[in-house]
């Protein structure tokens, strides 16, 4: 009877301990890059160029070359994700193909972000000879969080009850009529979410990007589509890899600081969109 | 009229997927079609210990085991404590504090992999060096350290939600017959919560399988196995680590590039596999108790 109170208190405080544990890396982490980073902002950082490979001036050309391929990532992803959950949600009737489908968008969220990085240094910048571009980068960041989107917006058009659907039919509108006018809306929702979570994790992404969309440094806003920027979390990497200089550490972690505001802003947007549409 | 746009819609949603499913394949073909030239120019001498570009030498064990142990490492790190933590926040604490702490700890898994990775090198790698008298911190163990770290928040979550779904009456049930809390959940709990568990495992596994920039900037990227093997304290590497250092100073057509790609698609494939597993282990999910 002993045994058992004991060995019942020992595991809750080892349950404890771990949450403790946990809970102490997170404030580690955020503690860390805000302490470390917000000696590092200022005006001046945010809105002058690169200097000396980094380590002294602004990170306004990053922050701009980070906005503008998340941009068109979005605008990529958003009308081919959809397309996608649609085509799933209301014209795949047999399980099997349903079944593919879902393989098939799974295993493309599963891919390595760094395989998606190599499968564009052969296939646009090698193959095609587009060489290194920014616009190249937002098409394989598209092609990353197209399931993100797909599941959200799949997800929302799957919810809407048969009865909707068989209302409208009945009153003698054709499919894509019915699609249109009743799907097209609760998908849209459903892909806003998803695109905002997409967003938040294609920004920080560095390994899909960095051999086939940015340059180090001296990169000022791009006028073609064919030419490389500059990107937050690649100038993190060049920064983290002269660690011993300690200007460009303080550079890292700065940029680090408003990577993270960044992804916040995006992910913590995307919670609060689901939350309004759930209301409706 | 109608039907024109009725046409133009579906010929929409008919291109979406397409688009959707050519990607896939093609990112498999590409890997395929690359990776050719290194299996039949080197065919079995890939699967070898020596790594050197010069001399025309291309064997990848070393970079299979490193990426085998730091994800053992981080495996075994994160699988116990972020279960237990799952626990505490699904059923220890109280109800109304369950979702703001989930989500706290979910912003874990939104924090970018390079910063992962700056601060990897700017304290764990020192703290590393200091605690063993190491020459350079930056080792194996660091690597699934961190990468323990990175997996935490997709264990946390996932396990959470499979215990917090499981409904109420088999705890109560448990409870009536006078079972300590530790009793409940080693013996009703868990059991019922073992194939999500199981798909949550998964699904970290792949992602540390392909994990990619924090480990690059943490494990000293030296393609040797240590020695002895189990010295996880000596610099390593893995598939990615070597992918993301090495391919762009690699030039296209080559048998070094070849071989390089050839890595990727072991990794793809074994991710792949991972997800199909995964996938399943969600569906296998029975539903007795609803």
């Amino acid at each position: 009877m002993n045994s058992r109170k004991t060995i019942n208190s020992i595991f809750k405080n080892a349950v404890r301990l771990s949450f403790i544990f946990c809970a102490g890396i997170l404030v580690f982490l955020f503690g860390t890059i805000i302490w470390k980073g917000s000696a590092a902002i200022s005006l001046d950082f945010l809105t002058k160029p690169t200097e000396n490979f980094g380590a002294a001036g602004g990170i306004v050309h990053q922050i701009t070359g980070s906005l503008l391929m998340i941009l068109t990532t979005a605008i990529i992803s958003f009308p081919i994700a959809l397309g996608t959950a649609i085509y799933r949600s209301e014209y795949l009737k047999n399980p099997r193909s349903q079944n593919m489908a879902d393989t098939l968008i799974f295993s493309l969220n599963g891919i390595p972000s760094i395989i998606f990085g190599i499968f564009g240094l052969i296939f646009f910048v090698n193959i095609l000879g587009t060489g290194v571009s920014w616009f190249v980068g937002s098409i394989i960041l598209a092609m990353m969080i197209l399931p993100t989107l797909v599941l959200s917006a799949y997800q929302s058009v799957n919810s809407v009850p048969s009865i909707y659907r068989e209302s409208a039919l009945a009153l003698g509108m054709t499919k894509w009529k019915v699609i249109s006018t009743v799907l097209l809306p609760k998908g849209i929702n459903g892909a806003i979410t998803g695109l905002l979570i997409g967003i938040a994790r294609a920004i920080g992404e560095t390994a899909p990007i960095m051999f086939i969309a940015t340059a180090f440094s001296g990169v000022q806003f791009p006028t073609t589509l064919l030419q490389p920027v500059s990107a937050l979390p690649t100038h993190i990497l060049s920064l983290a890899q002269q660690a011993t200089n300690p200007a460009a550490l303080q550079n890292a972690w700065g940029t680090s600081m408003v990577l993270v505001i960044l992804v916040v802003l995006f992910s913590t947007s995307g919670l609060l969109v689901r939350l309004r549409f759930q209301k409706k | 009229m109608s039907k024109l746009t009725g046409k133009i819609g579906k010929s929409y949603v008919l291109t979406s997927i397409i688009i959707s499913a050519i990607v896939i394949v093609l990112v498999f073909i590409i890997l395929v079609g690359n990776s050719w030239q290194a299996v039949s120019n080197l065919g079995w001498n890939l699967f070898s210990l020596r790594w050197n570009a010069p001399t025309g030498e291309f064997g990848i064990l070393s970079m299979c085991y490193g990426t085998a142990i730091v994800t053992l490492i981080a495996l075994l790190l994160a699988v116990p404590l972020g279960i237990m933590t799952a626990i505490f926040t699904s059923e220890m604490l109280p109800s109304k504090l369950r979702i703001p702490v989930k989500s706290l700890l979910e912003l874990l898994a939104g924090i970018p992999s390079i910063i992962y990775g700056l601060i990897g090198i700017a304290f764990f790698a020192i703290w590393l060096q200091d605690l063993f008298q190491l020459q350079s911190g930056r080792t194996i163990l660091t690597a699934g350290f961190l990468l323990a770290i990175m997996i935490l928040p997709t264990i946390i979550t996932l396990v959470d939600d499979a215990l917090h779904n499981i409904p109420k009456q088999y705890q109560e049930a448990s409870m009536g017959l006078g079972l300590y809390k530790y009793e409940i959940i080693k013996n009703t709990l868990l059991p019922i919560a073992k194939a999500d568990i199981y798909g949550a495992i998964l699904l970290a596994f792949g992602r540390a399988l392909g994990e990619t920039m924090a480990v690059m900037l943490v494990i000293g990227s030296i393609d040797k196995i240590p020695s002895p093997f189990f010295n996880v304290l000596s610099p390593g590497q893995t598939i990615t680590s070597k992918l993301g250092r090495e391919i762009a100073e690699t030039s296209f057509g080559s048998v070094h590039f070849s071989a390089m790609i050839f890595m990727g698609l072991i990794l793809f494939t074994l991710v792949f596999i991972i997800t199909l597993f995964s996938q399943r282990a969600n569906k296998k999910r029975i539903r007795l108790y609803e």
